[in-house]
């Protein structure tokens, strides 16, 4: 029986002897151990001689495998977002593009772009969505091409719904040979970008850094020309990594200014002439104002006209507070006999009234006849798959073109064909709107003192209190879960930054992300942020407190409390009461409770100040005086109003 | 059957030509008979006030959802809605809620505060 050796092998020693650093370091070991060694190993059988490939690997020199780079072409991105002036670069971390994150921190100095760091790639894209529709310019985010996009999705789905630019980029290892085993292989795919393209105006995988610039630039302008959307970059982690190697052929193309789309002259002219002529014109819009600039021409509009305006608040279009805002009587919609449907979404829904029932039903609201005119730029940029075009609206006529940059031409048509006796005609007319509109605040108000110091409070005496304690500030509105109602009826909206909009596509999530991303661009301007946010749109992003808190972005979140997806809750009860099966079940799946949620610890867990549960009336307005105190020191604070459901 | 019929047609008459069941000036009221007490606990039990909110305040599901404190429909005709509501709002047949019930609610409803003058409110009047 052959004795077992412990000791290393003298003669396979000698092979490896000058073949790596690393492993003589490892064989340098101390003289009398060596020695002890060297008896053993006589007793010992020679090793067997290596075959003639193993030889050669062991004899040749080392193969080149330098340790340090002195660029990346990480490096030369972060060239091309401070050329873009992309401000923040929101992310949740991933190896993916760990090459593009070392950059920007340390080339770029964490600067132009700053790296926002989310818990979440929902949040960050969230955050981008409202960041835009406040600083008038696309954020960009980065996350996992494949796991971390996924996450992404649904709130790319908003942005796109929301007509909002976002520059959505994706690491991914292209090359198979390149990638690690495990989670780079997991984390790859050939096309990242088709979980999304339904839902991105364009992407690209870029395979050079020249191509790189090229599709960045490009991705910028074409998310930002109206329609605009979301765009995706997937970003190869060997481009992003490695050192760059034609730096003297690298060019980063000029960003050219985007100059929306107008109408056509010779229509807009049509539709000014129609607009003199009507006796009841009405403009219904939605996402009209891209630019503080939108709202006062759709005032001058309007105030020419002395029309009527119904108000979708897709975006700060115009004041809540104007004598021609009738937002809150659609019944006008009825009385038209010319309807201008300014970048309206979903037209249908907004000219017909539809019955949730058995048999689902319809009927239009708008007058047999009437003449129906849409100007926008929806129809420039359509996909087929997601469904969130809406059902066919005829129409007499369709303008295609960006509304705010179509409306000086309007305006200089209409005002061109008024004549005195249409002057007096609309004077007449605007003197009935504005008593229509004195009469509907004056009922807003009285429907306001309804359960006035109820417990759960009310909507309205929430927004009372609320509006009492913000209204000298120079606040911004950036998120409701209270619907279109009690803020715009009774709070005074006059100016472009005091409302940005909903979500776009609905999607349960978007309020507190969406807020904070809404609120880091009003940090820069000195505003006040608030938002209204529903306890289940919080219940899926809380986390996004803890960024509001990491980068001490101000903003008054209050938690519109009903203890329910309350919307479900209600479709629920009319399903039980439909099949006639009992209703008093509806709470299981529907409701938030037991236990309650205590948003206010939730909220100091993330290191942000907390308020409440509150649920007395008469407590609401000293904790808000507290939270809001709390934000003008720079800081986010929440505070959790227990409520009744809307 | 004609007689209820003809009252539903009225009814929902009324509910189209207003939105919903809203409050409707001048009609004669009889006083309520049902018990208020019930009513307020059915009311909240099966859930009216997710739509109509716990103070008859109002609210919205698509479509708003009208104020119901100090309704001043007569209870006949709200027990004939509640049988065949109109548009959004859900049908409550006698096998989820009874006659009784359904006056109880009605009771609730008159016996609600309902509006006070805005003046009074200096956070509406801002």
């Amino acid at each position: 029986m052959r004795k077992r050796s412990t000791g290393p092998d003298v003669a396979r020693r000698n092979f490896l002897k000058g073949a790596t650093l690393a492993g003589a370091a490892a064989l340098t070991t101390p003289v009398a151990a060596n020695t002890q060694v060297s008896i053993t190993s006589e007793t010992k059988p020679k090793a067997a001689v290596p075959g003639p490939r193993l030889a050669a690997a062991e004899t040749m020199p080392p193969s080149k495998d330098p340790v340090t780079q002195t660029s990346s072409g990480g490096d030369f991105m972060v060239d091309v977002f401070k050329t873009l002036d992309i401000e923040y670069l929101a992310m949740n971390c991933a190896s993916s593009f760990r090459g593009l994150h070392e950059a920007v921190l340390n080339y770029g100095g964490n600067t132009k772009p700053e790296i926002l760091t989310c818990p979440h790639e929902e949040i960050a894209v969230h955050m981008a969505q409202g960041y835009a529709k406040i600083e008038g310019k696309p954020m960009a985010m980065i996350c996992h091409g494949v796991v971390g996009l996924q996450h992404a999705s649904m709130a790319m789905y908003n942005a796109w719904c929301d007509r909002v630019p976002v520059i959505v980029m994706g690491g991914n290892i292209i090359e198979a040979n390149k990638r690690g085993p495990g989670a780079e292989w997991v984390h790859s795919a050939i096309d990242p970008a088709a979980t999304v393209r339904d839902f991105v105006k364009w992407d690209d995988q870029p395979t050079s850094l020249q191509h790189f610039a090229e599709s960045a630039v490009r991705a910028y302008k074409v998310a930002t020309t109206p329609p605009m959307a979301p765009v995706m970059l997937s970003l190869d982690a060997e481009l992003q990594e490695n050192p760059i190697t034609d730096a003297e052929t690298l060019k980063i193309p000029k960003l050219s200014k985007v100059i929306p789309p107008q109408g056509d002259s010779a229509a807009l002219a049509e539709l000014a002439k129609m607009l003199v002529a009507a006796e009841n014109p009405v403009i219904i819009c939605d996402r009209v104002a891209r630019t503080p600039a939108g709202m006062s021409r759709l005032v001058e509009l309007a105030e020419t006209l002395q029309c009527a305006v119904v108000d979708n608040a897709g975006r700060m279009n115009f004041p809540s507070r104007h004598p021609l805002n009738q937002s809150f009587r659609r019944a006008v919609i009825g009385q038209a006999d010319v309807i201008v449907a300014m970048e309206v979404n979903e037209l249908w829904g907004s000219l017909n009234a539809f019955s949730d029932r058995i048999v689902r039903a319809s009927r239009p609201t708008y007058k047999k006849g009437a003449k129906i005119v849409t100007l926008g730029s929806r129809d420039l940029y359509m996909k087929a798959n997601y469904q969130d075009l809406g059902r066919y609206q005829e129409v007499d006529l369709t303008i295609g073109g960006d509304a705010e940059a179509s409306l000086p031409t309007l305006i200089e048509q209409v005002k061109r064909l008024i004549d005195d006796g249409r002057k007096a005609a609309f004077e007449a007319r605007g003197k009935k709107l504005a008593a229509a509109k004195q009469a509907a605040v004056e009922q807003a108000k009285s429907d306001a003192t309804i359960g006035w110091d109820a417990s759960p409070i009310t909507t309205a005496r929430l927004c009372a209190e609320v509006y009492g304690q913000i209204k000298d500030e120079d606040w911004s509105l950036v998120g409701t879960a209270i619907r279109l109602t009690w803020p715009h009826r009774l709070w005074n909206f006059d100016k472009p930054h005091q409302w940005n909009g909903v979500s776009g596509g609905a999607g349960v999530g978007y309020n507190l992300p969406a807020s904070l991303g809404a609120a880091l661009a009003n940090k820069k301007h000195g505003r006040f942020t608030l938002a209204f946010g529903g306890d289940g749109d919080f219940m899926f992003v809380p986390s996004t407190l803890w960024t509001a808190a990491h980068h001490r972005i101000p903003m008054l979140y209050i938690v519109h409390n009903n203890r329910a997806y309350h919307q479900e809750y209600m479709y629920l009860q009319a399903m039980a009461a439909r099949h006639g099966r009992g209703i008093t079940n509806t709470e299981i799946g529907t409701t938030i409770k037991d236990p309650n949620v205590d948003y206010a610890t939730v909220a100091k867990g993330f290191g942000v100040y907390g308020e409440g549960p509150i649920t007395d009336p008469k407590d609401l307005g000293p904790a808000l005086k507290r939270a809001i105190a709390m934000v003008k020191s720079g800081q986010p604070a929440l505070v959790d109003v227990v409520t009744d459901p809307r | 059957m004609n007689g209820h019929k003809k009252r539903l047609g009225r009814v929902i008459a009324i509910a189209l030509a207003l939105g919903s069941f809203a409050v409707v000036e001048g009609w004669a009221q009889d006083v309520p008979t049902g018990d208020a007490g019930n009513g307020k606990r059915v009311y909240l039990a099966d859930g009216c006030f997710e739509c109509h909110g716990r103070s008859g305040q109002g609210g919205a599901m698509n479509y708003p959802a009208p104020a119901l404190a100090q309704l001043e429909l007569p209870v006949e005709s709200f027990v004939a809605f509640l049988r065949s509501a109109p548009n959004d709002m859900p049908t409550y047949s006698a096998a989820v809620l009874s006659d009784k019930e359904a006056t109880d609610i009605y009771a609730f409803l008159r016996s609600l505060p309902g509006r006070k003058p805005a003046k009074d409110f200096p956070l509406l009047n801002q």
